[in-house]
């Protein structure tokens, strides 16, 4: 649990953060969007005192930050940035080792967790551990970024725009990724970026940064649907909003019993994927397959328009 | 086959075709005699002679026309090796006739040859690109190749190693006041700067002003500074109990000493303050970040970071102290710069060389060396 009051930055005398208050639940996604310059590096950096708060208190679990050295406080929280920061004169290895060697683990315990953490993120340990951040691909030094900030196996992380400089491929599946490793280890994550589908798509809340203000902290659906302010608004954009809606809706609940024509699509998927499917192959209704590939009935077009229509 | 001929192929060919015309050696009766130039077929004898320019002209035209980086580097040090060997035979051939107090000399034609020969070769060695093993290898190479020569007593009929002779105890003295000015004021300079790079680049408003006073030191000629350091220098001595005991006076080593470390302040503590200013704001986020304390960001990633541009630094400054150290000997601080002076005051010019090759060689090696260094280190590989 993370608790922030009354949160406030100025810097020569203007505030770029203001009185920011908000309660962050253990093992849930926060992203904080906001168009550039809303404060959002600020915020974030103010959670492991990279910023000193001009005002207001972080309690991270009932202990107020400041009452920690910030360097010990630093190594409990992992951090990833936009360009990575891999130290260009350590190999990878080396490299996601920075805290648990700072932390003292024992040589064996790190060079295992090294491998470990290669291969969570998809990237072969004996080829990549021994190469220098300047051999690696953009989206393999994103990655390694990731692992070096879960390499003390943090309960929190702090990621600032991880994925800005990755193409839209890459990206996607750097998110799909990290969701995996968020589901599987359990982990507080605070992300920053400014890209609303991103937000929607990580985010189990999301919190609406402008002029140094938190408009709106809320679930992805509350904020499309209930937008507090015209920012959230203009943020969201209307003429995405429905399929953004879409996409954060289940097949699950709108499943008949009955059949159709051509390929399934899963439970699993959102109802914006099957209304893309629709669209694309001119059909009236998709037959529904769930987890094992058994057939469970059909979603219809008309189900799935008034879905869309959120709840006033 | 309508190639052009190489770029810098034809001035370093043609001026090597025209040493080739001037007088290799000047020969003097006696150390003050008026000089006599004496032309390659004068000088040497006949088998000699023709090798010389046989050699020449083919390195002539290997210079002109060939592209391999290795050829040409083998036959323009092929042919300055030959030329080495050369001006110590002409110095046996001119002086075995004449009278035990014959001075014989490089003369104009060697010197150009020689200039010639020294950029055909470096250029060689920057168009084969090597490593900084490569490039060591090279400088070891050529010094024993150096060592050889003086050792073997080819050049011992030659008149600078005359004027070592007479003073060989002098000149390795003089030549460890002269490492001991060079070295020592840029450690000083190394243990002083670097800190305060490092202050500066914290507390960026001392910056400016920081490196404009430096350079404002950097500005007063060498003279003018020992003499300025002459009046403080001497009242510390006079006055501090136990500064005269440590060296310290007026004149002597101690004004040398202190002049060549101010010079040097300048391009180390700029050195190290913009090595540390190109660490990428990224990396030092993230150091900061990870939760590294502040002294671990600077031991173990910004300096790492900065340092081949701190070494680039020593690199400047030794190579400058090598030169600077030659004036020390105006004020009584020893060092080659004391056979210059002398070689001056004598019009004695063997002399003068006695002071300046040796003092032009150490600047060379640090200067190779240290750029070697640099490039050997892991941040290079960026
Ligand atoms: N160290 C600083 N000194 C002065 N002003 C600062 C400093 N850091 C940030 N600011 C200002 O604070 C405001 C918010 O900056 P911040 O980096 O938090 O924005 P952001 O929302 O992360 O923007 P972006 O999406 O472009 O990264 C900006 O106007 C910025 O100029
Ligand atoms: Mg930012």
């Amino acid at each position: 649990m993370i608790r922030i009051e009354g949160l406030t930055k100025e810097y020569a005398g203007k505030a770029v953060v203001r009185d920011v208050t908000m309660a962050i639940e253990s093992g849930t996604v926060t992203v904080i969007v906001g168009t550039s310059g809303s404060g959002k590096s600020t915020f974030l950096r103010m959670v492991n005192r990279l910023v000193e708060p001009t005002a207001g208190t972080v309690e991270i679990d009932g202990v107020d930050t400041r009452r920690m050295k910030a360097h010990e406080l630093r190594r409990r929280i992992g951090y990833a940035i936009q360009d990575h920061g891999l130290f260009p004169h350590w190999t990878v290895a080396r490299n996601i080792a920075t805290v648990p060697r700072l932390l003292g683990w024992p040589r064996a315990r790190i060079a295992a967790r090294v491998r470990e953490l290669l291969e969570l993120l998809q990237l072969d340990p004996d080829e990549i551990a021994p190469r220098y951040p300047h051999q690696l691909s953009g989206g393999q030094q994103q990655r390694v970024g990731v692992a070096r900030a879960l390499a003390a196996r943090p309960d929190m992380l702090l990621m600032d725009e991880p994925f800005g400089a990755l193409d839209p491929v890459i990206r996607a599946k750097a998110q799909d990724d990290l969701k995996a490793i968020q589901e599987r280890l359990g982990s507080t994550i605070l992300l920053v970026t400014h890209d609303m589908s991103e937000a929607i798509k990580l985010g189990d809340r999301i919190a609406v940064m402008s002029e140094g203000r938190v408009e709106q902290f809320a679930p992805p659906a509350d904020i499309l649907t209930r937008p507090a302010s015209a920012v959230v608004e203009s943020l969201v954009g209307e003429e995405d909003r429905p399929f953004r809606y879409l996409s954060l809706l289940p097949i699950a609940p709108l499943v008949e019993p009955g059949t159709a024509e051509g390929p399934p699509i899963g439970t699993g998927h959102s109802l914006r994927d099957a209304l893309a499917e629709m669209i694309w192959s001119g059909r009236q209704a998709l037959p529904v397959v769930d987890d094992e590939g058994a057939a469970c009935g059909r979603v219809t077009r008309g189900a799935l328009l008034s879905a869309g229509r959120p709840p006033r | 086959m309508g190639r052009s001929p190489d770029k810098l192929g034809v001035p370093m060919g043609g001026l090597l075709a025209v040493a080739l015309a001037l007088p290799l050696a000047s020969y003097r009766a006696n150390r003050i005699a008026p000089a006599e130039p004496r032309g390659l077929f004068e000088a040497l004898p006949l088998s000699w002679a023709l090798a010389v320019v046989g050699l020449a002209l083919a390195a002539v035209a290997v210079a002109l026309a060939a592209r391999r980086p290795a050829l040409r580097l083998a036959v323009s040090a092929l042919m300055l090796l030959a030329l080495l060997m050369a001006i110590g035979e002409a110095g046996r051939t001119l002086s075995a006739g004449g009278a035990q107090y014959a001075r014989v000399a490089p003369g104009v034609g060697f010197w150009l040859a020689a200039f010639a020969l020294a950029i055909l070769v470096t250029d060689a060695i920057v168009r084969l690109r090597p490593g900084p093993l490569g490039r060591l290898a090279a400088l070891a190479a050529a010094l024993a190749a150096l060592g050889l020569i003086l050792v073997s007593g080819q050049w011992d009929g030659l008149s600078v190693l005359a004027e070592y002779r007479g003073r060989a105890a002098a000149f390795w003295r003089e030549g460890g006041h002269h490492l001991q000015l060079a070295f020592g004021s840029l450690a000083v300079a190394v243990a002083a700067g670097v800190p305060l790079g490092i202050a500066i680049h914290r507390a960026r408003r001392f910056k400016a002003p920081v490196l404009n006073g430096l350079s404002l030191l950097q500005t007063i000629p060498s003279i003018a500074l020992f003499g300025i350091l002459i009046v403080p220098l001497g009242w510390v001595a006079a006055n501090v109990p136990g500064a005269a005991a440590l060296g310290v006076q007026g004149i002597g080593m101690a004004p040398a000493f202190v002049a060549l470390f101010i010079y040097s302040l300048l391009p180390m503590v700029a050195n190290t303050a913009a090595g540390l200013a190109a660490v990428p704001a990224g990396v030092t986020e993230a150091a900061a970040g990870m939760g590294l304390t502040r002294r671990q960001q600077l031991a173990s990633v910004e300096l790492p970071l900065a340092l081949p541009v701190i070494l680039t630094g020593i690199r400047i400054v030794l190579v400058q102290n090598i030169g600077l150290a030659t004036i020390a000997a105006l004020i009584g601080g020893g060092g080659f710069g004391t056979f210059v002076f002398q070689g001056l005051g004598q019009t004695a010019t063997d002399l003068i060389l006695l002071g300046a090759l040796p003092t032009v060689a150490l600047a060379f090696v640090a200067a190779v060396v240290l750029d070697a260094t640099v490039d050997l280190l892991p941040g290079a590989r960026r």
